[in-house]
C-alpha cells in the first residue's frame, strides 16, 4: 500500500474515475491556455513545445541595460538549485533542492510567504543521489471544477506529491522510486493534460529507467514504460519506427544486451520533455546504459540512449531513435526536447523536434515518426564522432576517443559531463534560432585494472577533466559556451566563450534579448541577433537553473533561481579535493570556488527595479 | 609478542587522492598546479618523508611492512589485525623490528602505491604467485566459504548446488568469483541493488569500494540476506563472534561457470616482496618456516578453516 498513502488519493481513485473523462477536455484546455498567457510561466518548457520563448517586448535590446532588482527571496537551502519556479495568477511557486520545500508567493506583495511546504523525507535518501541533491522544479495543473488546482513536486527519496497550489496541503502522494534500490527523483513532474509524466534516476546504480504516468487527479498510475526489457515492458507499439525500420523495431530491449543485463541497464530519464497535442506524443530521452564499463555489456543497450515518442494515454511508443548505441562515455540523452515548426532544406513545412544530446551532437528529427532531418556537432572541437550518417541513423566514432579498457583516451571531446547537460534552454521562432547554454569540456579517460587476491579484483577509471581547445587550459577556465544555431542549415549565428558551462539554460524573448546564468554568478542578456552583451547583474551565488520572464500588472519580469552545484558544483558543495573526484567534476570546475559559494534564492529583475515595493507602505507594520 | 609494532605517521598527511593524482601528473599538465597544492609530489612524500624513508630502509633491524590502516579483519592500526598479527609473528622470526607503513586505503592500492614505491618493503597476504610481486613458499591455504544461520538448513557446500538458485539475497564482494558466479547463474541481477545498499550506494568508478566483511555476516545473522559468500579470513572472525549460531562451510573447489571454464575458490596465500628483493624473500622463506606453529596458532585462533598448501 505504499503506493497511495493517504486516505484522499485512495478516496479519489474510487469515486474520480467515472468523472475523469469528462472534465478532461475542459482541464486540458485551460492549462495548455495559461501558458498561452504571458502573466503566467506555467511550467518548465513554458509551453507544451518546451520553446521558452517569451513574446514580451517591454524589456528588450534597446532597453535591457536598465534592469534592476525588484525583489528576492531565499530559499534558506545550500546546494544547487536547478530548474526555474513557476508563476500561475499572480503566484511565484518556488522550489528548492533537498529536502525539496515549496513556497507560494504572492507577485503582488511578496512580503509574506503565503504557504509552504517541507516533506518529510528520509535523510538516507541523499547519500544515494549522485550529483549533488537538485531538483529541477514543480510541475502545476489548473484543476476542475472538483479537483483544486495542484502543484505537483518530486521527493529525492522517491515520492511524488501533489498539493493544493492554494492552500499548499498535501492533496495525494505516490512512491514513484525506491531509494533503497537506488532509484532517487530529482526530474520535474511534466503535466500535459490531465496526466503527470515522472522520470527516473540512478542509472549509474543499475536502476532499469522508467517513465511513469499518472492521473493528475488522483495519483493513479496510468502507465510505465521502461527503457530497457521485452517489448511489453518498453510499450513497443505496433507500428514501432514503421517510417524508420532501420532504427530497429522489435525485441531489441533484451536481444542487444547480453543475458538478463537489462534487468540493471540504467537508461533512466531525469530531463525535459515536451508534448503535441497534434500528434498526441511526448517526447523525451533515456540516459545512459549500466554500468558504466562499456566492455561488461556488449551489445547495443537498447533502448537506453533514445529519443523517445510515446503516445500520451498509452505509453505505447511510436518512434524510437538511440543517438549513441552501446554508449562508452556517460552520455546520458536527457536532454531537452523543443518542438518547432519549421520548413526543411527542401522548402517543405515540417513538425520538428531538436534536441542537444550529451554526445556533443543536436539532432533534429521530424517528430511525427523519427525521421532525422538533421544531426550537427555543438560544437567543431567534437571529435568521438566523425559524423552521423543521417541515413543509418549511426554516428560514424573515432577509435582513438572510445574508452575500451585497453585504452588511455587522452583529449575526449566531449568529456562525461556532455557538450550539453540538463540545461534547457530556447526557441525564438521567428528567428529560427536555438540559443543553447553549452559545455565545452573535454577528458581524458585511463582505464585501470588492480588485482587484489583470491581471485578479487578492482576495475576502474580515472577521469580528468579540463577546458575544449577553446578554453584556457592552464587557468582552467573558458568550461563554457552560449551559441545561436540555426537546425536547418546548421550554421551557428554567433558563439560566445564563457568561464564556466552554462549549466542552465537559457530564455529568449521577442525583445531580441536571450538571459542565461552562470556558474559564477551572474545573470546576463545578450542581443538574440548578434550575441553581443547588453546587461549583467552577479548574484549572489551561481546559477545552474534557467531564467523565465512574466508580465504582472504591466511591468515585465525576469526571474531566475541562484544556488551554485549540482554536478558541476560537486567539488565546491562538497568541498571536495581530488581532481578526479565527480568524475573528474573536481578538476575542471576547481575555480569555481574562487568565484562564488552556495545559497539558494530567487531574484526578480525590472526595467528599473519597478515592482510592489515602488509602494512604501507594502510591507510595512501597521498600528491599528 | 616480542617486538611492539610501531607505527610510523609519515604517510598520515598524504590524502587518499594519491595514486589519481600521480597518473594525472603524467597525463596533464594543468593537473600539476592541484597536485602541487595538495602536497603530492610523484614519491608520494615530502622530502623530509622521503629522507625518513630513506633512514627506516637503511634500518636492517626494521621489516618494513606495508599495510592498510582500515581493512577490517586483516589490517588494522591497532595492530589487531588477522595479518598484523601475522607480520609481528614473522618479523620475530626474522629477529626485525615491526615496522608498520599504514595506508589510507584499502590494502588493493598496496602493491601499486607502497610496495612499487619502495615506501615499505613486505605485503603480508597476497595470492602465491601474484605476477606483480615475487611471493614466498605459502604460509597458509585457505578458500572462500558459504556463511548461513545455523539455524536454517542451507549447508551448501558447492555452488553447484541447485538451493543457491531459489535463495532472496546472496552477499558477495564486488570483483569476486562469488560475482562472477552469480552473473553466470543469472542471479545477480536481482541482488545488485541490495548489494550496493550495503554500501551506501557509492559506485565511484576511481575509487574502490567493497561491502564490509562484517556487514556480510551481520546480514545472514539478520536474516537479511539468506548466504553470504566471503573468503575466510575475511569473515571468520565476525562467524565465531556472531551471537546468532551461524555455519561456515569451506566451498568445494569444484565451482564452473556455464562455458565450463574453471572458477578457483581456494588459495595459496603467501609474504610478498618486489619482484628483485631475492635476499629479502630468502630471508622471509626461512623465518616462515621458524614461525609456523605461531601463525597456524593465530589463524586457528581466528577461525580460519586450514588446508594443506599446494605448492
Amino acid at each position: 500500500m505504499r503506493k497511495l498513502l493517504n486516505s484522499v488519493s485512495l478516496l479519489s481513485v474510487l469515486i474520480g474515475a467515472p468523472i475523469a473523462t469528462m472534465s478532461a477536455a475542459h482541464a486540458e484546455d485551460r492549462l495548455e491556455a495559461l501558458t498561452k498567457s504571458e502573466d503566467n510561466w506555467v511550467m518548465q518548457g513554458k509551453n507544451y513545445s518546451a520553446n521558452h520563448y517569451s513574446t514580451l517586448t517591454q524589456v528588450n535590446a534597446e532597453n535591457v541595460k536598465n534592469l534592476k532588482v525588484a525583489w528576492s527571496f531565499s530559499t534558506g537551502l545550500l546546494s544547487g538549485h536547478e530548474g526555474a519556479p513557476l508563476v500561475v495568477d499572480g503566484k511565484m511557486y518556488v522550489h528548492t533542492s533537498f529536502p525539496n520545500n515549496t513556497f507560494a508567493l504572492d507577485l503582488s506583495d511578496p512580503t509574506r510567504i503565503l504557504w509552504q511546504h517541507k516533506p518529510k523525507q528520509n535523510a538516507a535518501a541523499r547519500a544515494v543521489a549522485c550529483c549533488d541533491i537538485v531538483n529541477r522544479g514543480l510541475a502545476y495543473w489548473s484543476g476542475d471544477g472538483k479537483t483544486p488546482s495542484l502543484i505537483i513536486k518530486t521527493l529525492l527519496d522517491g515520492n511524488v506529491v501533489a498539493l493544493n497550489a492554494e492552500t499548499g496541503a498535501e492533496y495525494w502522494k505516490v512512491e514513484n522510486s525506491d531509494f533503497k534500490v537506488g532509484s532517487t527523483l530529482t526530474v520535474a513532474p511534466h503535466v500535459y493534460k490531465d496526466i503527470v509524466l515522472i522520470g527516473s534516476s540512478g542509472a549509474e546504480l543499475g536502476v532499469r529507467g522508467y517513465m511513469t504516468a499518472y492521473d493528475v487527479r488522483t495519483g493513479e498510475q496510468k502507465w510505465r514504460a521502461y527503457a530497457t526489457g521485452p517489448d511489453s515492458d518498453v510499450l513497443i507499439g505496433d507500428d514501432f519506427n514503421k517510417a524508420n525500420p532501420h532504427y530497429g523495431q522489435k525485441g531489441l530491449g533484451t536481444s542487444t544486451w547480453e543475458g538478463d543485463a537489462w534487468k540493471i541497464g540504467g537508461g533512466t530519464n531525469w530531463g525535459w520533455f515536451a508534448y503535441d497535442p497534434g500528434t498526441n506524443l511526448v517526447y523525451y530521452g533515456s540516459g545512459n546504459p549500466a554500468p558504466w564499463n562499456e566492455t561488461m555489456r556488449p551489445g547495443d543497450n537498447k533502448w537506453t540512449m533514445t529519443i523517445w515518442g510515446r503516445d500520451l494515454d498509452t505509453g505505447a511508443a511510436k518512434f524510437g531513435y538511440q543517438k549513441t548505441p552501446h554508449d562508452e562515455w556517460d552520455y546520458a540523452g536527457i536532454n531537452f526536447m523543443m518542438l518547432s515548426e519549421q520548413k526543411d532544406k527542401d522548402g517543405k513545412e515540417r513538425k520538428l523536434l531538436t534536441h542537444p544530446d550529451r554526445n556533443g551532437i543536436i539532432y533534429t528529427l521530424d517528430r511525427t515518426d523519427g525521421t532525422l532531418v538533421s544531426a550537427d556537432k555543438i560544437d567543431d572541437t567534437v571529435n568521438v564522432f566523425k559524423k552521423v550518417d543521417l541515413k543509418t541513423g549511426s554516428p560514424v566514432r573515432d577509435p582513438e576517443y572510445g574508452t575500451r579498457m585497453d585504452h588511455l583516451a587522452k583529449d575526449v571531446c566531449p568529456s562525461a559531463m556532455g557538450y550539453h547537460n540538463q540545461g534547457l534552454d530556447s526557441y525564438d521562432p521567428n528567428k529560427e534560432l536555438f540559443f543553447l547554454g553549452v559545455n565545452h569540456i573535454c577528458m581524458d579517460w585511463e582505464p585501470f585494472m588492480l588485482p587484489y587476491r583470491a581471485g578479487q579484483f578492482f576495475v576502474g577509471a580515472t577521469l580528468n577533466m579540463y577546458p575544449g581547445p577553446k578554453g584556457d587550459r592552464q587557468k582552467g577556465e573558458g568550461l563554457g559556451q552560449i551559441k545561436a544555431y540555426n537546425a536547418i542549415t546548421g550554421k551557428f549565428k554567433w558563439e560566445k566563450m564563457e568561464r564556466f558551462a552554462v549549466w542552465g539554460g537559457t530564455a529568449a524573448t521577442a525583445g531580441n534579448v536571450v538571459f542565461y546564468g552562470t556558474l559564477d554568478g551572474f545573470i546576463k542578456a545578450r542581443h538574440s541577433d548578434t550575441g553581443e552583451l547588453l546587461w549583467k547583474f552577479k548574484l549572489p551565488s551561481g546559477v545552474i537553473g534557467h531564467p523565465i520572464v512574466y508580465k504582472h500588472k504591466g511591468v515585465e519580469y525576469v526571474a531566475i533561481m541562484y544556488g551554485v552545484g549540482g554536478w558541476p558544483g560537486v567539488g565546491l558543495v562538497f568541498d571536495l579535493q581530488d581532481p578526479t573526484a565527480g568524475l573528474g567534476a573536481v578538476g575542471a570546475f576547481k575555480q569555481l570556488a574562487n568565484y562564488t559559494q552556495m545559497g539558494g534564492g530567487v531574484m526578480v529583475f525590472s526595467l528599473d527595479g519597478k515592482g510592489p515595493y515602488d509602494d512604501l507602505s507594502l510591507g510595512e507594520y501597521k498600528t491599528n | 609478542m616480542t617486538a611492539a609494532p610501531e607505527e610510523v605517521n609519515m604517510l598520515r598527511v598524504i590524502p587518499s587522492s594519491l595514486a589519481s593524482g600521480v597518473v594525472a601528473l603524467a597525463l596533464f599538465s594543468a593537473i600539476d598546479a592541484q597536485a602541487a597544492s595538495l602536497g603530492v609530489s610523484d614519491h608520494a612524500a615530502t622530502s623530509a618523508d622521503q629522507t625518513l624513508a630513506a633512514a627506516s630502509a637503511a634500518d636492517p633491524n626494521a621489516l618494513r611492512i606495508c599495510a592498510a590502516r582500515n581493512q577490517p579483519p586483516l589490517s588494522l592500526e591497532d595492530g589487531s589485525g588477522l595479518e598484523n598479527r601475522i607480520s609481528v609473528a614473522l618479523a620475530d622470526a626474522m629477529k626485525r623490528r615491526t615496522q608498520f607503513v599504514w595506508s589510507e586505503r584499502p590494502a588493493i592500492y598496496l602493491v601499486r602505491d607502497y610496495l612499487d614505491k619502495k615506501l615499505c618493503d613486505v605485503i603480508v597476504g597476497l595470492d602465491t604467485g601474484d605476477p606483480r610481486v615475487a611471493t614466498s613458499k605459502p604460509y597458509y591455504r585457505t578458500g572462500y566459504v558459504f556463511v548461513s544461520r545455523a539455524d536454517r538448513e542451507l549447508d551448501v557446500k558447492s555452488w553447484s548446488d541447485a538451493r543457491l538458485k531459489r535463495l532472496g539475497h546472496i552477499v558477495v564482494a564486488f570483483g569476486s568469483p562469488g560475482e562472477l558466479l552469480l552473473k553466470d547463474m543469472g542471479q545477480y541481477e536481482d541482488n545488485m541493488a541490495y548489494l550496493y545498499s550495503l554500501v551506501n550506494f557509492r559506485s565511484a568508478r576511481n575509487q574502490y569500494t567493497q561491502i564490509d566483511p562484517g556487514r556480510m555476516v551481520d546480514e545472514v545473522a539478520s536474516g537479511a540476506a539468506d548466504i553470504a559468500v566471503g573468503f575466510a579470513p575475511d569473515v571468520a572472525r565476525y562467524v565465531k563472534a556472531s551471537a546468532t549460531p551461524l555455519r561456515m562451510t569451506l566451498i568445494e573447489d569444484d565451482a564452473v561457470k556455464s562455458n565450463g571454464e574453471k572458477v578457483p575458490q581456494r588459495f595459496d596465500q603467501s609474504v610478498a616482496v618486489r619482484r628483485d628483493d631475492k635476499a629479502l624473500l630468502m630471508e622471509i622463506d626461512a623465518a616462515l618456516a621458524t614461525a609456523r606453529p605461531k601463525i597456524e596458532e593465530i589463524l586457528k585462533g581466528e577461525g580460519v578453516p586450514l588446508l594443506p598448501p599446494a605448492q
